[in-house]
């Protein structure tokens, strides 16, 4: 066990577990979870009272909804194929090239609803740590819509997610084997006895439990045997394993010998000693620090193989460590691009964006919900920041706090999309959904943020504002500045434009992107 | 108020440092030292450099329907619908033809300024956009670099100078930057990369925003030799607030001058309003503000030609035409056309063979355009035989960065080794 944090429960610790094992939150928020004490206030976040069918699912991703949807889709298809007989071969081909783009333009408006379905979660939830597992979950196991192409299939993964966010690891892991959208992602359709793909067999060690390392290409290339025959039955969609696509022939993994199936691999997987220290370390990167301290991992492993692979104890084991709370840890963690978003959302309570904005703010971010880059997921910590990610935050920081009327940035994102080889329709079509949107959007309410009376003083302001955004001191030259602008801005009235502008102000600073 | 070289100069290669500058200043004293040389060429003539243009047609650029080998029966066997007849080429040579809807690049070949590199690729190819493209930008076949050719070069070519040395001209940084010290900046639109500020009184905003976003001593200049971003491993003892700051401050900088730049030159010469265009449209004018920039990056996307090809194809190449049509008129307008070098790239061929949907699969090898004043011009590889494939694909019979090493010795003038990391033989294809 690592050794426990003994000093008193302060409140700038519960604003860094709010905002570690959350998203962040409002004062008041912040006020409730202090007042709980460490050990109840790290049970709420492990026990939330909120189930996990609160946020109901958009219509086109209930599963009967997507697979009647996927029927028609065959029916299309095979309309299309009729029709065209006796046409000539471009004009076959042209028709056919309408029916796909009908479906792919279906497919593109139920990805960006299904983003901002989550997205709008995240943002309202009353159990922020299981999102935030979610979010691990969806890096880890990382799945692209780009590929898979059925935002259902995802919306489904993602509940998977959600259902064993802080539960068994190794269970999760089985899961997984049978999810349909990684088995199209990483080609388990395809992989059958008579041509084993490798991909999943391989990341299932490398990126998903064990790590680079502590495998060998003989055990990928035996495991691949073991995860044939996975079918997607997309009526259904179910995946099963067809026996008669399985290899079912002795393997030999990690030097036992049997004639193993799926389920087996995953068996003799957390037999390994790695199994206990892979995901652990990456927990503690994701919750703490940048790099795992070897000794942490150590102790959390022996936690985690003893608990048989659970996650809850786990994070209460880090959320109540004294390393957690140490002071190169507090405000030190730069802040995702979700979790910018959603932090900045919090603390200013608001509690949606118009549609299709949050997806176009995860594109200009580098994190767009339901699209990791790859199978590794995304890169996290200085990844995030370069000059134009930096300048984007500022902007989109400018956007929500003023609730932006033709706000700059907001448009032609259109070439950008084309230039990354996506559809030029697709581009406009979020580029003028967003501009239609933002306009009739009102932005943070202000009076309530920052009443008129606090306005009388610049500098009472300004500490109130400060305690909101950083929860703790952004240093003496920071604070100054903040305080000769809002001096600078008690004219006659301080409108609330003139609120919003302090607040982007405040967060166009390097501090406001560390949590 | 002193310029970034004074301030070096006059304080930190000079006496010690008494007072406390922020940690990435003091951790560069040995790295400035080394480069102090560099930094004052390239700052004084910065504006007289050799500039590198790379064009990236992202998707898997059907090299076969680019530069058509006409005469061999096999290619219109293995392309009923879509092979290219004699009449509608632009003949480059006997057997050898341009793509019709490149006139300007067939203009340029002419006047021997365009080189054409055939059967490009890499061993084990890999079919992957996105592993291909790892491959092409990072020059590792592994694709475990993680650093790009470009950082590399960055890296190592052009310590001390500020991080306006590489830009690109998309949203994302392109692997091809990631550096250890310099990973250049990327923007895509000049007019949004800065900070914008929704009050009146903008100078005055922005007053308040530079000192929040600048280090607690103020250096005029951007950054120096540091670790940059991405994957990337950190140097020991900045914190990521430090790494935040240095960010902040050059976007600050190269943001102001950006905007400087962009706004100052006008050119009589018309672009299309294809992204293309605009991209190197904006190329022009910051090359026209004499930006010490050495490396441009343009993404040109969609040759994703899975269906329908004839148009899609045709139409995307006519736009990278046009748009190179345009830049190379404009180049020679401001005078800089001696300056300027331009390559495409992909990051792999297609499929020999046509597939059901009048389109092509992702394939392996392909060819590649070097053009400009500079380029000695011609065919330079192997047309790779239509014969003899690997699983339906050419095989290559130049490696990509045999390419790169041609630019980096002989256009930019640093040694390609240490950027490759291995030695690969040059194509003698710059005068």
């Amino acid at each position: 066990m690592l050794p426990k944090a003994t000093r008193p429960w302060t409140r700038e610790e519960a604003a860094h577990l709010v905002r570690r094992a959350g998203f962040g939150g409002s004062p008041v928020e912040i006020d409730r979870i202090h007042a709980l004490g460490r050990e109840a206030a790290v049970d709420s976040l492990l026990k939330p009272d909120e189930t996990d069918d609160a946020h109901p699912l958009p219509e086109w991703a209930k599963m009967e909804n997507a697979m009647k949807e996927a029927r028609e889709r065959i029916e299309i298809v095979r309309e299309a194929r009729r029709s065209t007989q006796g046409m000539s071969e471009e004009e076959a081909e042209k028709m056919r090239r309408q029916k796909l783009q009908e479906i792919q333009r279906k497919a593109r408006m139920q990805e960006i609803e299904g983003g901002q379905w989550w997205f709008r979660r995240i943002l309202t939830t009353r159990a922020p740590l299981r999102e935030k597992m979610v979010i691990f979950w969806h890096d880890h196991f990382a799945t692209s819509a780009q590929k898979v192409k059925q935002p259902a299939l995802l919306m489904k993964q993602n509940g998977l997610f959600r259902e064993h966010a802080l539960g068994d690891f190794r269970e999760l892991t089985r899961a997984i084997v049978r999810d349909p959208a990684m088995l199209l992602y990483l080609d388990g359709q395809n992989s059958s006895k008579a041509k084993p793909n490798e991909n999943f067999a391989r990341e299932i060690m490398e990126l998903f439990t064990l790590g680079e390392g502590n495998y060998t290409e003989d055990d990928i290339r035996e495991a691949a045997r073991a995860f044939t025959g996975y079918t997607l039955n997309r009526l259904t969609g179910d995946v099963t394993q067809v026996r008669r696509r399985w290899d079912d022939g002795n393997k030999k993994i990690f030097g036992k010998t049997g004639k193993f199936d799926g389920d087996d691999v995953v068996d003799l997987i957390f037999q390994q000693p790695a199994a206990a220290s892979y995901v652990p370390a990456k927990l503690w990167s994701y919750f703490v620090e940048d790099e795992a301290p070897p000794a942490i991992v150590k102790e959390l492993a022996k936690s985690f193989a003893a608990s048989g692979f659970r996650i809850e104890p786990l994070l209460r084991e880090i959320f109540l460590s004294a390393a957690f709370y140490d002071g190169t840890v507090m405000r030190n963690q730069i802040k995702s691009p979700i979790q910018f978003l959603v932090q900045m959302c919090r603390e200013l309570e608001i509690h949606d964006l118009p549609l299709g904005y949050t997806q176009q703010c995860q594109q200009q971010l580098g994190q767009v919900l339901f699209m990791p880059p790859n199978v590794a997921g995304w890169d996290w910590g200085r990844a995030w920041i370069n000059t134009n990610t930096l300048l984007s935050r500022y902007n989109i920081a400018g956007v929500i706090t003023t609730g932006a009327v033709n706000a700059p940035g907001v448009e032609n994102d259109s070439d950008e999309m084309m230039a990354a080889g996506e559809g030029a329709g697709n581009g406009r079509m979020l580029a003028r959904m967003v501009q239609r949107r933002m306009q009739n959007w009102q932005g943070p309410d202000y009076e309530t943020l920052a009443p008129r009376e606090l306005r009388e003083d610049p500098e009472k302001l300004v500490d109130a504002l400060i305690a909101r955004f950083f929860q703790a001191d952004p240093g003496t030259k920071q604070r100054t500045t903040f305080i000769e602008y809002a001096r600078s801005k008690k004219g006659v009235v301080f409108t609330n434009h003139e609120v919003a502008e302090l607040c982007h102000l405040m967060m166009s600073t390097p501090h406001y992107q560390l949590a | 108020m002193k310029t970034r070289r004074e301030f070096l100069k006059s304080t930190v290669l000079g006496a010690s440092a008494t007072w406390t500058v922020p940690l990435f200043i003091e951790r560069t004293f040995a790295d400035l030292h080394a480069g102090a040389r560099d930094l004052a060429v390239q700052a004084v003539t910065g504006k007289d450099d050799t500039i590198l243009v790379v064009l990236q047609l992202a998707g898997g650029n059907d090299g076969l329907n680019t530069v058509v080998p006409y005469l061999d029966d096999a290619y219109h066997k293995a392309r009923p619908r879509l092979a290219k007849k004699e009449k509608d080429l632009i003949r480059l040579a006997d057997g050898v033809g341009l793509n019709s809807s490149m006139p300007f690049l067939g203009d340029l070949y002419g006047d021997g300024g365009l080189a054409v590199v055939r059967g490009v690729g890499y061993p084990n190819p890999n079919r992957s956009h996105f592993v291909s493209t790892s491959v092409w930008e990072t020059g590792d076949p592994n694709a475990k670099s993680n650093t790009g050719w470009l950082g590399r070069y960055f890296d190592n070519a052009c310590s001390g100078s500020d991080p306006t040395v590489g830009i690109s001209l998309n949203k994302t940084q392109p692997e091809a930057f990631g550096a250890m010290k310099n990973p250049g900046v990327c923007l895509s639109t000049p007019e949004l990369y800065r900070w914008i500020h929704g009050g009146g009184e903008q100078a005055e905003a922005e007053r308040f925003f530079e000192s929040l976003n600048a280090p607690d001593d103020a250096v005029d200049g951007a950054s120096i030799a540091e670790p940059a971003v991405g994957r990337v491993g950190s140097i020991v003892g900045e914190s990521n607030l430090e790494f935040l700051e240095r960010v902040a401050m050059d976007a600050r900088v190269s943001s102001k001058k950006i905007l400087e730049v962009a706004a100052k030159h006008r050119t009589k010469v018309r672009y299309d309003g294809t992204p293309v265009s605009r991209s190197l449209n904006m190329v022009a004018r910051m090359i026209a503000g004499q930006m010490p920039t050495r490396v441009y990056y343009v993404s040109h996307g969609g040759f994703d030609t899975h269906n329908g090809q004839i148009n899609s194809h045709d139409r995307l190449l006519g736009q990278l035409d046009g748009a190179l049509k345009s830049f190379f008129a404009d180049l020679r307008e401001q005078g800089n056309a001696d300056r300027v070098t331009v390559m495409t790239f992909s990051e792999f061929g297609r499929r020999v063979a046509e597939n059901a949907s009048s389109g092509t699969d992702h394939g392996k090898a392909s060819c590649l355009f070097v053009a400009g004043a500079g380029v000695k011009g011609g065919l330079y590889g192997q047309q790779p035989s239509l014969t003899d494939l690997s699983q339906g694909d050419l095989k290559h019979s130049v490696d990509f960065r045999q390419v790169y090493a041609t630019l980096l010795g002989d256009w930019l003038r640093t040694d390609p080794e240490a950027v490759l990391r291995g030695r690969y033989g040059k194509l003698g294809f710059m005068g």
